[in-house]
């Protein structure tokens, strides 16, 4: 469902992989509920600076663009160090960028492995721990890791991304204990399969198990993780500290 | 506000100790420069100073002393 709110007026929010598929539909929810966006993507292309300008001018929000690849460790720092170094208001940090992975763990090479924790996992720990910093001078924010069912529950084939997704909703718990003196909320979402270009990428026998496995039997939008994601980067859900919000449409 | 005044201050404001104190002031010496007193004392000097320290340099800021070895990175001279 399309609504419009002031939920996060006043509020910016830094989301990545706000280019496409889940991370685009948070993009625009929150501009449209109010918030400034700082859209983090890793390749910079004319389609999507216009995309986020029009953004601004359709919500009447500041926006910024920011681009780094989550497996270069310097490029992200060097990002987030130049935001902190501005002065830049962070409230809200999504982080929703990442890498689908199948494959049986006798297919899967280590240094696959490797690649898959990188880009779902220390990245994502890195960009907390330098956007924390920000939050810490603010003494607030909230921060929201998508997950996904795959890090809860056991598929075959998910030996990495099930995995690195598992790690991150334990970083999700374990940081909103150390966050949480600062009043900074640290939640999770972890999403059924949902219809993006990601998805695609799941061999059909799998994800046809998934979509069988969900009482609604279908895959969610990804307005709808975008809408959980809202409520739990406003102040609705000011309680809220150390969860993860399954979007799964009510999975075995 | 000199840079010293400004390191004292941070220390002083974090730990709740008294300036003669802090010369002696080590991680762990005093039951407030804990694991969370240390992210503390690190938000202050980082807002005092205006810098973003290194994960590195968080771990290896062990003393009231090393504080300003490590601060001279920052170009921060105490």
């Amino acid at each position: 469902m399309i609504y419009s709110s002031d939920l996060l007026k006043n509020k910016t929010a830094l989301i990545t992989g706000s280019n496409r598929g889940i991370g685009k539909a948070i993009l625009e929810t929150f501009a449209r509920s109010g918030a400034n966006i700082v859209a983090c993507a890793r390749k910079e292309t004319p389609e999507f600076i216009e995309y986020v300008k029009n953004i601004a001018k359709t919500y009447k929000v500041n926006t910024q663009t920011l681009f780094f690849d989550l497996t270069d460790e310097n490029e992200i720092k060097e990002s987030l160090k130049k935001l902190f170094n501005e002065k830049c208001q962070i409230d809200i940090l999504v982080n929703n960028a990442g890498v689908a992975h199948g494959g049986f763990l006798q297919m899967t090479s280590l240094s696959k492995i490797k690649e898959i924790f990188e880009i779902n996992f220390f990245s994502q720990l890195l960009i907390i721990q330098y956007i924390t910093k920000i939050m810490l001078r603010q003494k607030c924010g909230s921060i929201i890791n998508i997950g996904s069912v795959a890090g809860m529950d056991s598929y075959p084939g998910y030996s990495a991304y099930g995995t690195s997704k598992a790690a991150l909703i334990h970083a999700t718990k374990t940081l909103s204990q150390e966050f949480a003196p600062y009043k900074i909320r640290i939640n999770a979402i972890a999403p059924g399969l949902t219809a993006t270009d990601m998805s695609l990428q799941m061999e059909e026998k799998a994800s046809k198990v998934m979509i069988s496995d969900s009482a609604m039997k279908r895959l969610a939008t990804p307005q709808e993780i975008a809408d959980t994601a809202l409520f739990l980067a406003s102040d609705m859900s000011s309680f809220i500290n150390g969860q993860v919000i399954r979007v799964d449409g009510g999975m075995k | 506000m000199t840079n010293i005044e400004k390191y004292n201050e941070a220390f002083i404001m974090s730990f709740q100790v008294d300036e003669p104190q802090l010369a002696s002031l080590t991680y762990q010496s005093i039951p407030s420069w804990d694991s969370v007193g240390h992210m503390g004392l690190i938000a202050f000097l980082e807002e005092a100073f205006d810098i973003m320290m290194d994960t590195d340099d968080i771990i290896d800021f062990s003393s009231y002393e090393k504080g300003k070895e490590i601060l001279k990175k920052y170009d921060i001279l105490i």
